[in-house]
């Protein structure tokens, strides 16, 4: 109520690419509530109709019993001269009362039970157009939740079974806030907009049908100002938008200087930034203020303008009509009466607000059509791995992992893999070690399949991991990452996440066995603690733990270990390698390696350079090899001298 | 989730409280604004007047039509007969020519000034609504400011107790409640009250028969819009906490998706979302369910007050109590009565709104700062870099628990003090309390013989350089952030700077070089990058005090050897305070403390550490342990 359609204009107007096509997706999603539509479209046809009618009943009280006893009180006096005078000039032009056509010298009394029959039959078609309006209001909010309900349950799983390929070519904020922004305008102009813009729009084409069919040049005449209604409101509108764009990008200056001067607040006062930060608050916040009062401007002045023209239209309808009356004159043929007059004001009464609603939430159902042809498009996207028609269970892993001469690219022009061949035999920890980007995380990531290799193989126990259901094999296979990634949700729960049928007993020991335990049982609810977004409230070390103890739980002869390469103190730093010491003992182990100890450890070290493996060993023969290895090794060892000396 | 739903239960009934009180004093802040104010009320008085009369027009016209037509008719009658026509219809004969003559005149004048009428009323309502908008504007850039102000003044103690997104939250929701009622919900609450008392007056003098009859529906119709208020308002807030748990877990699944795929847990993730979209989707009806029914309602007890003019106005109208244009004027006037209390229903519901978010922000408002200048508080001098603590013991406020005791220490100038021990040893808090974050519990902190309370904060913190292990960076380019302390640098000061933190030549390789903007919060950089640029920020401020966290985050091996040399350089001849990580720090230490809960257990050198303190020793194993077998190898 307050602050009227501001908030609608505040919003971008997209514009869809192809409403056809986007529309009849969107009406199959719809086609199940078919029935409910069409009530919706017949209770929406008999609220209007009670909505054009009534204005036709008052002027039928003024016309049939009205305006006949006043007339009375001048024929009873002069009986003979009324009756010529109604004869030659007649009245009640609109004699088309529904109950009776009363004789302008009926008794009071006859008159009276005419309008008591009327304003019943009023009162009855208010609380017909009230019931039809809640009724249809609530059906097609139901179908639309419905709608909604399952466009989302469709895009969830389909995100699911988007490949990890997908999500490196889009951050998962920029894919949250399109999904959440995209569902908020087809949720607004499903549950509202449309229903308003469809109603609306039949209204006012009634509305106006009736008046030109009543009395076409009258009728013409009382519309007069709709046209500059709506260009008023298109005009205003539009340019509100465009100053609400500029007032937009204001407030996300201020809201940015917001955060970095909150989360920042530590180095702002370290470095005695408090007065230079708030001064430049205050100017990103002044240009904020004059931002939007340059916007409000023009949604100020849509409201009083559109009243005004309507005060006009009140004026057109009572000036005419009571001038021709006056002048006995008639109007295209017909004479007017004084219930047509209160007829077409109430008329006139009833456009403006339609108008400005249909022009302002037009814009919206747009807006709604593009958001929902990009879902579309989210849909449309294919995911790169499929599981093959025939897909087999993989059988339980004894943990062998063959590459055979695999190369895997991204595009076409990218190979990220090259030539990679090699064996892990079951319970042997390989160590891969290499520079950023030399396709470390790739190789270990062709093993859940994650992504498929665009040649050679990677078999498990002789078994191509594409000729399996992935649901077998990755359930199979263990992973840390380095970004321990938390769910908000219980410890016990995380840890849980990893099998989800293990009982309270096995998730602690799997949390001893992760050395996470001990910190757990001192969090204030123990295992019960729920964990903030992303595992926020813990540090990074106990929450490597806690992904530890989750692949733990998992119990897989197979694991995926991307170690963490950021400081964690002492203690955390020997508990995380005493926990993935025992973690990595008797399973076939991939370790992305950033800690000497693991390599030292590792059965085998693989040397990664621009896609290819350029060296492999142990860590002695490797140091012995004096290549690539050694000097990245002395690399940090003679810094290390280097600091010393 | 269940924490969000106390705090917010605990919220409303702090609102309830003292809510009405900070909303009192919210709205003196209107009185900054009393120009805009003034124009707002008159503009608000005059365009009410104006909607006001043209209902009265309205009646003049249709009662012209209507006795215009019956005097032209009795003017025809002969005119013996008029006299008692005239009586019949209630008219002089005044009013008989006025009307038979002049009739279309009178119309002629009312319709010049419905047309009058509309163009004030278009012209003041539209300075009341922009008056009124730019109040709020006005309003909310106070509060903003203030706000702002604050939260970079308030001590770390406070930042301690209180999120990012807390505050965000206060200075963004709670301003913009805050501000759309003080601005518009007031004064649209004064024009509510206005144009209901102007029509129910005129109602009143228009009929007073009929007005009495309506007057019981009012309190009825008003009830009903404070309920639907008062209704919707927690339905939408619990659609809000729905949606935000759905959307957390689709956020979870998307920034997540590897690990869920790891585990091959998509099928449960599938019905966790489910559960949550079904929710939704049933409160969702609720809500439809809710406004569908108190909507219609609402409009039919309106309808049936018009029915009603209807039948018991056209009583009098052929009683001849009434005539037509007053029984159109009544129905017009009834519609300004409905919708103002449609308006102050929704502005009451809204209020209890607003004294929430009033509170909220006057809460902050209110904080008191731990950590001020005294009154007598002195410019410290040029620092030598002598750094004392005495008998230090410090404990957050309204926590018994001592985070330190009893350290005492003395570093010399252009000494490097390392610091070791677990997480929550205290060594944060030690650092901390020399450029004054926290004001030590008992004993002092002294630095050149200044107790570090007894000088500005500005002149004691100027001179400390800080580079903490968390680097955040500012929007701006790489340029203005190495400036940061000293904004006034030159442009060769910044490289020399940039140069010794080992940034300069990760700096010339952007296109822009020194001209290139930080993306917010640093994100085009990567965290070896964001940590020298930090490194260079303290470097620039050529601090004869240091303190630094030497931990380097996840960068690869050639870039923390840059860094450490950095580090190294930077502190060359500085009394230097390090959160030590690396074995090189400890060894070059000129004292090393070690940290247990709140105490020093051991101080020392390595040499004498390593011979005298087990905790050190174990400590030094294992953290070292790849230098160690580094050396060995070598």
């Amino acid at each position: 109520m307050i602050g009227g359609p501001r908030g609608l204009l505040e919003q971008e107007a997209l514009k869809p690419k192809s409403v056809s096509a986007t529309l009849r997706r969107f009406g199959r999603y719809f086609a199940p509530y078919w029935l409910v539509l069409i009530v919706t479209l017949v209770l929406m046809i008999g609220n209007a109709w009670v909505q054009v009618i009534t204005p036709e009943l008052l002027g039928q009280a003024v016309d049939c019993y009205f305006t006949p006893g006043v007339a009375n009180l001048a024929v009873e006096a002069a009986p003979a001269a009324a009756d010529a005078a109604t004869s030659a000039q007649p009245t009640a032009a609109q004699t088309n009362c529904w109950f009776d056509t009363l004789p302008s010298n009926a008794p009071t009394a006859d008159l009276l039970r005419g309008l008591g029959r009327l304003s019943l039959v009023l009162v009855g078609l208010y609380i017909f157009g009230s019931i039809s309006g809640g009724l249809m209001f609530f059906m097609m909010s139901w179908s639309g939740q419905k709608v909604l309900t399952a466009l989302r349950g469709d895009l969830f799983d389909h995100l699911q079974r988007l490949s990890l390929g997908f999500y490196s070519k889009h951050e998962s904020g920029d894919l949250m806030s399109r999904i959440t922004n995209d569902s908020n305008i087809i949720q607004q102009a499903i549950s509202f907009a449309l229903i308003q813009v469809v109603s609306g729009s039949l209204l006012i084409v009634w509305i106006a049908w009736v008046m030109l069919r009543t009395n076409f040049l009258y009728g013409l005449l009382s519309l007069a100002v709709v046209p500059l209604m709506a260009l008023t409101t298109v005009w205003f509108s539009g340019q509100a938008r465009k100053a609400f764009r500029s007032a937009r990008r204001e407030i996300g200056n201020v809201n940015a200087e917001l955060e970095e001067g909150i989360s920042g607040v530590r180095e702002v006062q370290a470095f005695s930034r408090e007065d230079a930060n708030i001064e430049s608050f205050r100017q990103s916040n002044a240009a904020n203020r004059d931002a939007n009062i340059r916007a409000v401007t023009y949604t100020s002045a849509l409201a009083p303008t559109l009243e005004a023209l309507g005060f006009v239209a009140v004026a057109i309808v009572a000036g005419v009509g009571g001038i021709l009356m006056l002048r006995g004159q008639s109007l295209g043929g017909t004479a007017l009466s004084v219930g047509l007059i209160v007829t077409y004001l109430a008329f006139v009464q009833r456009f403006n607000q339609p108008i400005q609603q249909i022009s302002v939430l037009w814009t919206n159902i747009q807006s709604a059509i593009a958001g929902a042809e990009r879902i579309f498009e989210l849909l449309d996207e294919e995911p790169e791995i499929e599981e093959r028609p025939g897909a087999k269970l993989m059988p339980p892993i004894t943990g062998r992992v063959v590459f055979t001469d695999v190369t895997a690219e991204y595009n076409p022009d990218e190979q990220v893999l090259r030539g990679i061949d090699l064996v892990a035999e079951p319970g042997q920890t390989v160590a891969i070690v290499g520079p950023t980007g030399a396709g470390k995380t790739t190789l270990v990531n062709l093993i859940p399949r994650f992504y498929d290799v665009t040649g050679g193989s990677v078999t498990i126990d002789g078994v191509d991991v594409r000729d399996v259901t992935l649901h077998s094999l990755r359930s199979q296979i263990g992973l840390v990452l380095q970004d321990s990634f938390l769910f908000n949700d219980t410890v016990m729960n995380n840890i849980r996440f990893g099998r989800p049928d293990a009982s309270d007993d096995e998730v602690i020991a799997a949390a001893k066995l992760a050395k996470a335990h001990d910190f757990i049982e001192r969090l204030p609810e123990g295992y019960e603690t729920t964990l903030g977004e992303r595992g926020g409230g813990l540090s990074q070390g106990q929450r490597q733990l806690l992904s530890i103890a989750r692949a733990a739980l998992a119990n897989p002869n197979l694991l995926i270990l991307d170690e963490a390469t950021s400081s964690v103190d002492t203690r955390t730093e020997r508990q995380i390698q005493s926990a993935l010491d025992d973690l990595l003992a008797g399973r076939t182990s991939f370790v992305i390696a950033h800690r000497l100890s693991t390599i030292r450890n590792a059965d085998q070290v693989l040397v990664l350079k621009a896609g290819q493996i350029i060296e492999r060993g142990t860590h002695e023969e490797l140091l012995a090899l004096e290549g690539a290895y050694h000097a990245l090794y002395m690399d940090q060892f003679r810094a290390q001298e280097a600091v010393k000396a | 989730m269940a924490t969000q739903a106390m705090s917010r239960r605990g919220r409303r009934q702090r609102g309830g409280e003292g809510g009405m009180k900070s909303l009192g004093r919210a709205v003196r802040y209107i009185s900054r604004y009393r120009r805009t104010t003034s124009i707002a009320v008159i503009a608000l008085l005059i365009s009410i007047g104006a909607q006001l009369m043209v209902p009265q027009l309205n009646q003049n016209i249709l009662d012209t039509i209507v006795y215009g037509t019956a005097a032209q008719r009795i003017s025809a009658l002969p005119v013996a007969q008029q006299a008692d026509a005239l009586a019949q219809a209630g008219l002089t004969a005044d009013q008989l020519s006025r009307y038979a003559n002049s009739a279309e005149q009178i119309l002629y004048w009312s319709i010049f000034l419905i047309l009058v009428f509309a163009v004030m009323r278009g012209t003041f309502a539209f300075t009341q609504t922009f008056m009124a908008q730019k109040l709020s504007q006005d309003v909310a850039f106070e509060f903003r400011n203030e706000l702002f102000a604050k939260i970079q003044r308030l001590s770390f103690s406070y930042h301690d107790r209180n999120r990012t997104g807390q505050l965000m939250v206060r200075a963004t929701d709670d301003v913009e409640k805050l501000q759309v009622f003080l601005g518009q919900g007031l004064l649209l609450a004064l024009q509510a009250v206005i144009l209901l008392t102007g029509a129910l007056v005129l109602m009143l003098l228009t009929n007073l028969r009929l007005t009495l009859l309506m007057l019981p529906i009012l309190p009825i119709a008003l009830v009903l819009f404070m309920v639907f208020g008062s209704v919707s308002q927690p339905l939408f807030v619990k659609v809000q906490q729905k949606l935000s748990t759905l959307n957390s877990i689709l956020q979870e699944n998307l920034a997540g998706i590897k690990v869920v795929k790891a585990f091959a847990r998509e099928g449960e993730e599938a019905a966790r979302f489910n559960t949550a979209n079904v929710d939704l989707m049933q409160q969702q009806i609720t809500v439809a369910r809710v406004f569908s029914f108190l909507f219609p309602v609402i409009f039919l007890i309106a309808n049936i007050g018009q029915a009603a003019v209807l039948y018991f106005g056209g009583r009098q109208i052929l009683a001849g109590t009434l005539t037509i244009g007053e029984w159109q004027k009544f129905s017009l006037y009834l519609i300004f009565v409905f919708f103002p209390i449609g308006q102050l229903g929704f502005i009451i519901s809204q209020m209890s709104q607003a004294s929430a978010s009033a509170h909220r922000i006057f809460e902050i408002l209110d904080a008191s700062n731990d950590v001020t200048d005294r009154p007598d508080a002195v410019t410290l001098p040029s620092v030598q870099g002598n750094v004392v603590f005495d008998d230090v013991s410090f404990r957050y406020f309204n926590s018994g628990e001592n985070v330190l005791t009893d350290i005492s220490f003395a570093a010399a100038p252009g000494e490097t003090v390392a610091l070791l021990g677990s997480t929550g040893s205290g060594k944060t808090t030690i650092i901390n309390l020399i450029p004054r974050f926290y004001d030590v519990s008992d004993g002092a902190v002294r630095i050149d013989g200044h107790d570090v309370r007894d000088v500005t904060i500005e002149s004691l913190r100027r001179q400390i350089g800080i580079v903490l292990q968390e680097t955040n960076l500012f929007t701006g380019t790489i340029r203005e952030n190495i400036a940061f302390g000293r904004p006034d640098a030159s442009d060769d000061e910044v490289i020399d700077a940039a140069k010794a933190a080992a940034a300069h030549d990760f700096i010339m390789s952007f296109p822009d070089g020194y001209a290139t903007p930080v993306g917010e919060r640093g994100t085009t950089l990567s965290g070896g990058q964001k940590q020298r640029i930090a490194i260079a920020r303290a470097l620039l401020l050529d601090p004869h005090i240091l303190i630094l966290d030497d931990s380097t985050s996840s960068v690869d091996v050639t870039t923390e050897v840059a860094i450490q040399a950095a580090l190294d350089r930077l502190m060359e001849g500085r009394t230097s305070f390090v959160i030590a990580q690396r074995i090189s720090t400890v060894l070059n230490a000129d004292q090393i403390l070690v940290l247990d809960k709140g105490r020093v257990v051991a101080r020392g050198k390595h040499a004498e550490l390593m011979e005298e303190s087990p905790i050190y020793a174990d400590i030094y194993r294992s953290q070292l342990v790849e230098d160690a077998v580094a050396t060995t190898a070598a």
